[in-house]
């Protein structure tokens, strides 16, 4: 995957992300990780096509991230799983699939038994979300990314609303979607699962771009604010 | 959540659960029961169905104008609440600021002095002597209120992460509506709905003072005449709770089957 970020500003009401620039690229799994406030989500919602930058230019794979039809080539997983809680784990995805992508019942039906099948829930696909465990009900929101069939899946700290049991069990599901060959950007608390899981780190601090390199920087970390940061973190 | 812990539940504590539930609300209801038969029993003068039979036809036309005006009234107190949603929702500050202050009056006003003063005081300024037609209007404007606020809870019950899930697989404008936003407000609607149903039966009983001629009044003109007080009323208030106690066991039951 190729990120390319130019002169990337963002603002709300203050500024959120100033003058941000960074070029990746050939790496599979890139995680942001920073303190609250930092900036790590923006950055990812402009990264997804989710929010337009307030200046600059972000590039993904090569696609301007601003252009509406780069948006549905993304996949994206919310902190909480923000699934449509009137529809079952698996019209939650046939209807994606169905009214977005053009996919015939029958094959929005099959696609979507696949994918749920792929993250363990093919005992659960006809339960509402809110008769499933948190930890479920995430994996389901994965699959519905996967079953757009994204270049580049997002996630917003997927697990920051699971107890440490269902945290296992989504991030076990990740890893194995990336031995499957999925290339990922996440934001995520949990560093030893970034440590093993991401092989590029981008550290935010304050709205700036931080540290960056492979998560080897973790363990050498050379500003303040990492060396901070790495302190807080378990 | 229901589901979970009932399946975590063995078959014999379920069972155990359920039977010891049961047997609790009959011996409640078993209560009431009794309670009513001892003030039965206590009344001077023999207790008398048969004295009620002359005015059943009446009475049963009370029942159904009940029911009937209660409809209309859900019908336009819906409506008319709708529009005040939208009002409420508007960008107008007039608009706002105006069903804010309807809201306050409404609040601040029994229905019985909401109904004289349809009847009696707006009515004939818009040349209307049609009680009947005022204590319809006095009702729906009462209930309307009401009415804006369950659309303003349910329609702000869909938060913004969802809308920006439909924004990232797009989802058209009407898609939006047709598949994500209204089966998901419908659904929250239906309970508070419901509640308000059984607000108006209950109000519309107030509609006698204009002597239109619904349940209560039909009961009251009966007992004027033969004197048959706690047959009339206990029959009265029986067919009230036949209506508001199932609409309630409804309500739950939808509740638990779509709620969300």
């Amino acid at each position: 995957m190729k990120l390319e970020l130019e002169h990337v500003n963002h603002r709300y009401d203050v500024d959120v992300l100033h003058d941000l620039s960074l070029i990746v690229e050939g790496y599979k799994s890139i995680a942001i990780i920073g303190v609250s406030g930092s900036g790590k989500s923006t950055l990812l919602r402009l990264l997804s096509g989710l929010e337009m930058p307030t200046g600059g230019s972000l590039r993904v794979n090569n696609h301007d991230v601003t252009a509406p039809e780069y948006r549905k080539s993304v996949g994206f997983v919310f902190q909480s799983h923000n699934l449509f809680p009137h529809l079952t784990l698996l019209e939650n995805i046939t209807i994606v699939l169905e009214k977005t992508r053009g996919f015939s019942r029958k094959d929005a039906r099959e696609q979507a038994c696949r994918f749920l099948t792929m993250l363990h829930l093919d005992d659960q696909v006809h339960k509402l979300p809110r008769n499933v465990s948190g930890g479920q009900a995430q994996r389901a929101s994965i699959a519905r990314a996967l079953s757009v069939d994204p270049e580049v899946i997002f996630l917003d700290e997927p697990t920051s609303s699971l107890d440490p049991v269902l945290t296992y069990e989504v991030l076990s599901a990740i890893k194995e979607l990336r031995e499957l060959g999925m290339e990922f950007v996440l934001v995520s608390h949990v560093m030893s699962f970034v440590h093993d899981f991401a092989d590029y780190v981008v550290f935010m601090d304050d709205g700036n771009i931080g540290e960056h390199g492979p998560p080897t920087i973790l363990e050498n970390p050379q500003s303040q604010a990492l060396i901070d940061f790495m302190a807080k973190v378990p | 959540m229901n589901q979970l812990r009932s399946e975590a539940l063995s078959p014999s504590e379920a069972r155990r659960a359920f039977g010891g539930h049961a047997v609790a609300y009959s011996f409640a209801i078993s209560t009431f029961v009794l309670f009513a038969i001892f003030v039965v029993v206590r009344q001077s003068r023999p207790f008398d169905l048969a004295a009620i039979l002359p005015y059943r036809a009446d009475i049963l036309n009370g029942f159904g104008r009940t029911i009937w005006v209660s409809v209309i009234s859900l019908i336009g107190s819906t409506s008319l609440g709708f529009f005040f949603y939208l009002l409420s929702a508007s960008r107008v500050r007039y608009f706002r600021a105006f069903t804010d202050v309807f809201t306050e009056i409404i609040y601040g006003t029994p229905l019985l002095v909401m109904i004289m003063i349809m009847a009696f005081v707006i009515g004939p300024a818009f040349g209307s002597t049609n009680r009947a037609l005022m204590g319809y209007v006095g009702l729906i404007v009462y209930i309307t209120p009401y009415m804006t606020n369950i659309f303003k809870s349910a329609i702000s019950s869909i938060g913004a992460e969802q809308y920006m899930a439909m924004d990232l697989f797009g989802f058209t404008p009407w898609q939006r509506y047709r598949y994500i936003i209204i089966p998901q407000i419908v659904r929250i609607l239906m309970p508070p709905l419901m509640n308000n149903f059984s607000l108006i039966i209950k109000g519309s009983a107030l509609l006698n003072v204009l002597s239109y001629r619904e349940l209560f009044y039909e009961v009251q003109l009966m007992t004027n005449n033969n004197f048959r007080f706690v047959e009339g009323f206990l029959l009265m208030w029986l067919l009230y709770l036949m209506i508001t106690i199932p609409l309630s066991q409804v309500t739950k039951w939808i509740d638990r089957k779509w709620g969300i």
